[in-house]
């Protein structure tokens, strides 16, 4: 062995140490990347996933037996009541919100830094995006007191004469939760395009191919049809990507605007972007780790997107942590007795202290365990954090909202809250019909961008070549 | 529903107000009862359901109504004369504007002393209830129980017609039934004829009663109250020999002290004594001090400067410890022989008790007649006899205490029942005539009324619900509301009302009056050709007419007040009977107290009632067995335990509820709660303490036991659970020592925004009200006025278990101090009416929305529900319709909405408008006349009803008008100041005058 060769092969087990495993296992062809990514969508149905379709499909149903039930009753079938009129209803949405917030930054913003390792996970956390934000979408229109006037909250020429308030938060909410929607969307269709036109010409039924191709919209590939593809795709994730920061800003409005203890915060949007990306990533991780297992794309989804992501849940973990430690230091330090109550007493030793514990153990304590090389490249183990982190994040929502108007200025109203059975189901039947929009998306679509793991193969090799011509200059 | 062919009639008002029942009519003259029973006139089922409009309308019906209506606009010429009621102060012509509201003056009267009340009725309804300014008792001022008596009017649910067992009877055929049965009680001179009424006051009623025994002179008239006032019947007799009235006036009281009397909220005076104390609470030299000895914690123990926590049995001591005192120190010796120095034991209850009645005695001697001590009606009878030696002693009577002869003579407690008992035992009753209030419910414990009840073989019930009683009785007659007959009723000074009806009585009833009547034969003759014959036999004067007229319109009969007279207490027999008084034996005591709501149980059906909080506990559909902290530790027992109590043999089942400031020691159970047959509304809710009560205890017994139960708690549904301030600026009160005005001086004035604030100014108008939290004594009238004025449904206890309550108006409260003994504070929060209003900018849809004078208006009809605007009022005012609350409203539920305040449907937020209707009224008529609104011209509901004038709403931009200078006023801060919403209501704070003996 040569000097040379020698000093190759510290220099790229040094580049692993640095950069962790590649990001694409080996160098496959083509052919064999459509197979493996395409087979989830030609093979034959699983039974797991028929048991799994199943049950999401149960509580699908139960959750719209549950906003069904509530259209007839009234919000009356929830727990809700005064002071508590925001409960389970803004906790869901913001929640999932929040969890809708991962698949746009990886997509849109890693786009614009032009990092690699978006590649292979962009599209499904993209769909668990829109199927996120789907959720929270439900809980403006059914926590109406009469959902049936819930056009009111857009801005049209009514005969009433009468507009919206332009000064109220919920209706900032309106328009920034329907243009990310919107927005992601387009964003995830148009990224799908060369994949399902790859799906039309490869599949073996007629009705497969029609159905495809109506929605490859005639995608040839040519050359033409690739220059405005990547020219949309590119606008498309510059209009992303401000939105994922302002619409949880946005959200978070609806709380920093008004002036109960507990919400008057104005760390809250920065404190809320962070918690949200904190939340999305956990999403995508909790989903990610099973699909990619089951589907054996171990070499395209590799050790290394788990890492970066477990990375990025810790940094936006201590951007919360610092979140909590600011507003309790800010209550404090402002002498407004009135938040400090809701901080020091409300919070932490009041009724609800356990779910404030709960949320600090989860969204803070939990995490550190990253900081550990090991803790990251064990799945198992990384699944489950990222399942306590969703925990986490719906218990601090439920803090903020409901913690803060159980006990607000007046002793005399502090009231408490309790879910019934109705609210119970609203939050598991979301969580069942986003699974069930996930199943069929993990059914019908390909999981991961084909046409962009083929193109990061190319890079890749590539810059391996350039690498390798380098080295030759270099080393006569 | 009837179809509209069956003759069914609308009740239109203007129409002849008492039912064109009279038999003896132009129409179908009859010479015998016979004729009368077989006569073919029309059947009285045929107003069944008249208050409900009519169903099917087709061509056929048409012709037949057009058919019917003509012959009875042709019948019209044949009727009696029009018995005419007349509208209070405003001509009658005005009364006949469709959609102008008319008051007319009534009376209602609860055992036996009438207050007098203004109804405003809308298009012939009556919708809502207010104070008469002219009557003695109320001055403009009304309790809830008055207020919420119309619920029970447009009930659904109330007794219909007259059954005879399971048959049904027609009115006819009942008066002929009863005719025949008084006539076979002539015989014997009706000694085998009874009858158990409640006490009255009426002079028609005892007239007929009179009457009756003039006609049955072996008949017997037995008068049955719940909440008896024997015992102050026999202080007097026992204090003076003779039986007489005691009335109070404290407007000029500088010392009260109250022996276990909750004379702020219970009894006769409750309401001008409210007024009057309320008028001497403002800081000053001339402010009053009021004691309060009593074991429960009671509205008036709340308002107390010094609350002196003691059994109920302890008060005798202690008033004979003040006595001894007075006599020791004051030279009040005559004094000295009731006296009863406290022992000089040291234990801890002595010592207080010495101290403290030293400083009360020391503080009446100095304001000698200028003070007044009071006897509650819970007390025996030696303690009224003792309070009235000590008021003659220290010259207050004649002065802060009268006397006069009583408006009604009868013994009403126990002691009238058990004469009865034993007749009916003895098989001595052949007819029982009962129109006491439902006597088998609140009987005493040892008096099986429902057992003797079957004993006689005619048992009739005049009874308003179908009741335990009713379940008893073998004939059982429909009630009318007291707004639906013609009566008369005295005040507790022996001022006369005439009751006049408001509306056709909605469902088939029978009077009093009338029922009395047919044991004279004189049933055909109607209510109100009996009053009128009765007060025509009295009128002063030749122009009778015009004299009743008067009567109805102003709702009082002048010069009807029966004079103070003189009364020299005699001190040798009060000695005597203070002497042969037990002492209290130690160990645990029952005390049985009057229910702020639900009276003796009379009011189990009324749900406005029902919801109302408790005033002390804010406890709604329950009630509990109250114990002090100690007491409870002592049994060993939690909020919500269900324990046994044991008494004498009886025992009841209750949950138990820890009152802060109950005497050690005492368990109290208010009364009226356990009702077995209430309908819906009252069955089941609470606990019956009536078990436990027996005749010779009606108030307090001793030997109680107390065991826990275990098992699941009871639920308690309370709609204020958190009772500490967290030590902030929120119901602000000082004593008068430590008060100065910097003291709110933070909580005032402008505070410094960024935005300009809107000035309302150069408004003619600028709403605003002002709660004086020195006068409120927390009874919770407003509320309760809030509810009628405004349509606010009732939600159940299982919504106000979920805090959904829908009041407007709340009367918040505190406690502070050590819990066995804490200073309580009342403060009645309703919409702030913020200049600044946090609510509206986060309302997405512009539902809630800022007037021009500076109201904050709920449009109802914009609101899709956000709730964001509750998530944002720092007040917690602001309700939500969670569920359909109104549902599916009977006919005669939807009468008793107020037509001038939308009724809301679900899924809207709803708060307090400062009443705008009222406001919109005000305007409309001033801008008739082309003149501004004058202040004081027209009030809020809650300041209309408060009796201590502790509300007051008006003008801001007028500088006279009282509310502005209250606004001023070195006392006035704003609720939550530093949040920068500028509330148009503000507070002035409290200040009491403890003893400084007693600090």
């Amino acid at each position: 062995m040569s000097v040379e060769t020698r000093q190759m092969a510290t220099e790229s087990a040094l580049a692993d140490l640095l950069e962790g495993p590649p990001v694409l296992v080996g160098s496959p062809e083509d052919r064999k990347l459509s197979e493996d990514i395409f087979r989830p969508v030609w093979e034959q149905t699983r039974r797991g996933w028929l048991a799994l379709f199943g049950i999401t499909l149960g509580l699908t149903g139960l959750l719209f037996s549950a906003i069904a039930y509530t259209f007839a009753k009234g919000i009356g079938a929830w727990g809700n009541n005064i002071p508590v009129a925001w409960a389970y209803d803004i906790i869901n949405f913001v929640w999932w919100i929040g969890i809708g917030h991962a698949g746009t930054l990886i997509s849109a913003i890693l786009l614009l830094f032009q990092q690699k390792w978006r590649t292979s996970i962009n599209r499904m956390a993209e769909a668990m995006t829109l199927f996120a934000v789907i959720q929270a979408l439900l809980f403006p229109m059914i926590h109406l007191g009469r959902p049936w006037f819930f056009f009111w909250l857009f801005p049209y020429p009514s005969t009433l004469g009468v507009w919206p308030n332009f000064k109220s938060p919920l209706l900032w909410d309106v328009f920034a939760v329907s243009t990310y929607f919107t927005v992601s969307l387009l964003f995830w269709y148009v990224g799908l395009l060369p994949d399902l036109a790859a799906l039309r010409d490869a599949s073996k039924s007629k009705a497969a191919r029609v159905a495809y191709g109506i929605f490859a919209l005639g995608w040839r590939g040519s050359a033409r049809a690739w220059r405005h593809y990547r020219i949309a795709y590119l606008l498309l994730a510059g209009l992303a990507t401000p939105l994922v920061l302002s619409v949880h800003t946005i959200v978070s409005f609806d709380f920093a605007v008004s002036q109960l203890p507990g919400w008057h915060t104005t760390i809250f949007p920065p404190y809320f972007v962070a918690g949200a990306i904190f939340s999305g990533f956990a999403m995508v991780l909790t989903l990610m780790i099973p699909a990619r297992k089951v589907f054996r794309f171990e070499h395209v989804i590799t050790q290394r997107h788990l890492d970066n992501m477990a990375k990025v849940m810790l940094a936006t973990g201590l951007m919360v942590s610092y979140g909590y430690l600011v507003e309790t230091f800010i209550a404090w330090y402002s002498g407004n007795p009135f938040e400090s109550f809701v901080f020091f007493n409300t919070r932490a030793r009041g009724p609800y202290a356990p779910i404030y514990w709960l949320m600090i153990t989860c969204n803070v304590v939990v995490p550190q365990v990253l900081w550990w090389r090991k803790a990251r490249d064990n799945t198992i183990f990384l699944w489950f954090v990222s399942i306590l982190v969703n925990v986490g994040m719906w218990t601090e929502r439920f803090v903020i909202i409901v913690t803060s108007l159980h006990r607000d200025f007046l002793p005399s109203s502090w009231a408490m809250y309790r879910p019934t059975i109705v609210d119970w189901s609203i939050l598991v039947g979301t969580i069942g019909f986003f699974g069930f929009l996930f199943l069929l998306f993990l059914r019908f679509v390909p999981a991961v961008a084909a046409s962009e793991v083929k193109e990061l193969r190319r890079e890749l090799e590539h810059e391996r070549h350039q690498q390798s011509h380098d080295q030759a200059a270099h080393g006569s | 529903m009837p179809p509209l062919g069956s003759g069914a009639k609308l009740p239109i008002y203007g129409q002849p107000a008492a039912p064109d029942r009279a038999p003896a009519d132009g129409r179908h003259p009859w010479r015998s009862l016979r004729v009368l029973g077989a006569g073919d006139g029309p059947s009285r089922e045929f107003d069944e359901g008249a208050a409900e409009p009519p169903a099917g309308f087709s061509r056929r019906t048409f012709l037949q109504i057009l058919g019917a209506s003509t012959a009875l606009a042709s019948l019209q010429a044949c009727r009696p004369a029009r018995q005419k009621i007349v509208p209070y102060v405003r001509p009658p012509e005005k009364a006949l504007v469709p959609g102008t509201p008319v008051h007319y003056a009534t009376a209602v009267s609860l055992g036996g002393h009438a207050t007098g009340l203004l109804v405003t009725s809308h298009d012939g309804r009556p919708i809502k209830v207010e104070g008469n300014p002219d009557h003695p008792a109320s001055r403009g001022a009304t309790g809830s129980l008055e207020l919420a008596m119309l619920l029970d009017l447009y009930d659904p649910r109330r007794e219909r017609g007259f059954r005879r067992g399971q048959a049904p009877l027609a009115y006819r055929s009942l008066l002929r039934e009863l005719t025949a049965l008084a006539a076979s009680h002539l015989a014997d001179g009706g000694s085998r004829l009874r009858f158990l009424t409640a006490a009255t006051g009426s002079p028609l009623l005892q007239d007929l009663r009179r009457r009756i025994l003039a006609r049955f002179p072996q008949a017997r008239f037995h008068a049955y109250e719940s909440l008896t006032e024997d015992s102050a019947r026999e202080g007097s007799r026992l204090a003076f020999g003779r039986v007489l009235a005691v009335r109070h006036t404290i407007a000029q009281a500088r010392v009260i002290l109250a022996l276990d009397s909750d004379f702020l909220a219970v009894g006769p005076e409750a309401l001008r004594l409210a007024r009057e104390f309320a008028g001497r609470r403002e800081p000053g030299p001339e402010m009053s001090r009021l004691y309060v000895a009593e074991a429960q914690h009671s509205v008036t123990g709340a308002c107390a400067d010094h609350r002196l926590r003691m059994k109920s049995s302890e008060v005798l001591g202690f008033a004979r410890a003040v006595a001894a005192r007075l006599a020791s120190r004051h030279g009040h010796s005559q004094l000295a022989p009731m006296g009863a120095t406290p022992s000089g034991s040291p234990a801890p209850g002595d010592v207080r008790i010495a101290k403290e009645s030293a400083a009360v005695a020391d503080d009446l001697a100095r304001s000698s007649g200028r003070s007044v001590v009071m006897a509650g009606s819970r007390q025996p009878p030696a303690v009224h006899a003792l309070a009235h030696a000590i008021n003659a002693a220290l010259g207050n009577a004649g002065k802060t205490v009268e006397y006069a002869a009583p408006a009604f003579d009868d013994t009403t407690g126990p002691a009238s029942l058990q004469p009865l008992a034993r007749d009916l035992a003895g098989g001595k009753v052949d007819t029982l005539v009962v129109t006491a209030h439902n006597p088998v419910y609140s009987a005493p414990a040892d008096v099986d009324l429902g057992t003797l009840l079957g004993r006689a073989p005619n048992t009739i019930y005049l009874g308003y619900r179908d009741d335990e009683t009713a379940a008893r009785c073998s004939w059982v007659l429909a009630a009318p509301h007291p707004f639906e007959t013609w009566g008369d009723a005295r005040a507790h000074d022996g001022t006369v009302s005439i009751v006049q009806p408001l509306i056709q009585p909605l469902f088939e009833s029978i009077p009093e009056v009338e029922l009395l009547a047919a044991f004279l034969d004189l049933a055909d003759q109607g209510a109100h050709r009996i009053l009128q014959d009765y007060w025509r036999g009295r009128a002063k004067g030749p122009d009778f007419e015009r004299q009743w007229e008067g009567w109805l319109a102003r709702g009082v009969v002048p010069d009807t007040a029966i004079a103070a007279e003189a009364a020299a207490p005699h001190f040798v027999e009060i000695a005597a009977a203070v002497k042969a008084a037990p002492q209290p034996p130690a160990g645990l005591e029952m005390t049985f107290v009057p229910d702020y709501k639900l009276h003796d149980g009379r009011f189990a059906e009324n749900a406005w009632l029902q919801e109302l909080p408790h005033p002390v506990s804010k406890m709604t559909w329950d009630n509990a067995a109250y114990v002090s902290p100690a007491t409870a530790r002592k049994i060993g027992v939690e909020d919500g335990a269900r324990v046994e109590l044991r008494l004498a043999g009886r025992k009841v089942e209750a949950a138990v509820w820890i009152m802060p400031g109950q005497a050690d020691d005492v368990v109290s159970l208010p009364l009226g709660y356990g009702r077995r047959r209430a309908g819906p509304v009252g069955s089941s809710v609470g606990f019956d303490a009536g078990p436990l009560r027996a005749s010779d205890a009606p108030w307090f017994a001793h030997g109680l036991a107390v065991a826990p139960l275990g098992g699941a708690k009871h639920v308690f549904a309370l709609t204020q659970e958190h009772f500490s301030m967290e030590g902030r600026d929120l119901a602000l009160a000082f004593d008068a020592k430590a008060w100065s005005p910097e003291k709110v001086e933070h909580l005032k004035g402008p505070s410094p925004t960024m935005q300009e604030p809107v000035d309302y100014q150069n408004q003619q108008y600028k709403w605003g009200m002002a709660i004086d939290l020195s006068k409120c004594i927390g009874c919770a009238a407003c509320a309760t006025a809030c509810q009628a004025e405004n349509n606010i449904p009732v939600v159940g206890k299982e919504q106000v278990l979920r805090s959904r309550e829908m009041n407007w108006m709340r009367v918040d409260r505190y406690f502070s101090g050590p819990p066995e003994d804490p200073q309580v504070i009342a403060q009645p929060v309703m919409c702030q009416h913020c200049e600044a209003a946090p609510c509206e900018y986060v309302c997405p849809v512009n539902a809630t929305v800022h007037s021009d004078e500076g109201l904050n208006e709920m449009v109802y009809n914009r609101c899709v529900g956000t709730r964001y605007c509750s998530n944002n009022c720092p007040y917690k005012v602001r309700r939500f319709n969670f569920l359909n609350y109104r549902g599916d409203m009977s006919p005669t539920e939807k009468m008793a909405m107020n037509p001038d305040v939308t009724v809301r449907t679900r899924g809207v937020m709803e708060k307090c408008t400062y009443c705008v209707q009222r406001i919109e009224r005000a305007r409309i008529e001033t801008r008739l006349e082309g003149r501004a609104i004058r202040d004081g011209e027209f009030t809020t509901a809650c300041a209309q009803a408060c009796p201590a004038n502790a509300i007051v709403f008006g003008n801001l931009n007028d500088p006279r008008s009282q509310v502005s200078k209250l606004h001023q006023d070195e006392r006035r801060y704003d609720l939550l100041h530093d949040n920068g919403t500028r509330p148009r209501t503000a507070y002035l704070a409290r200040v009491r005058n403890p003893n400084p003996e007693l600090s």
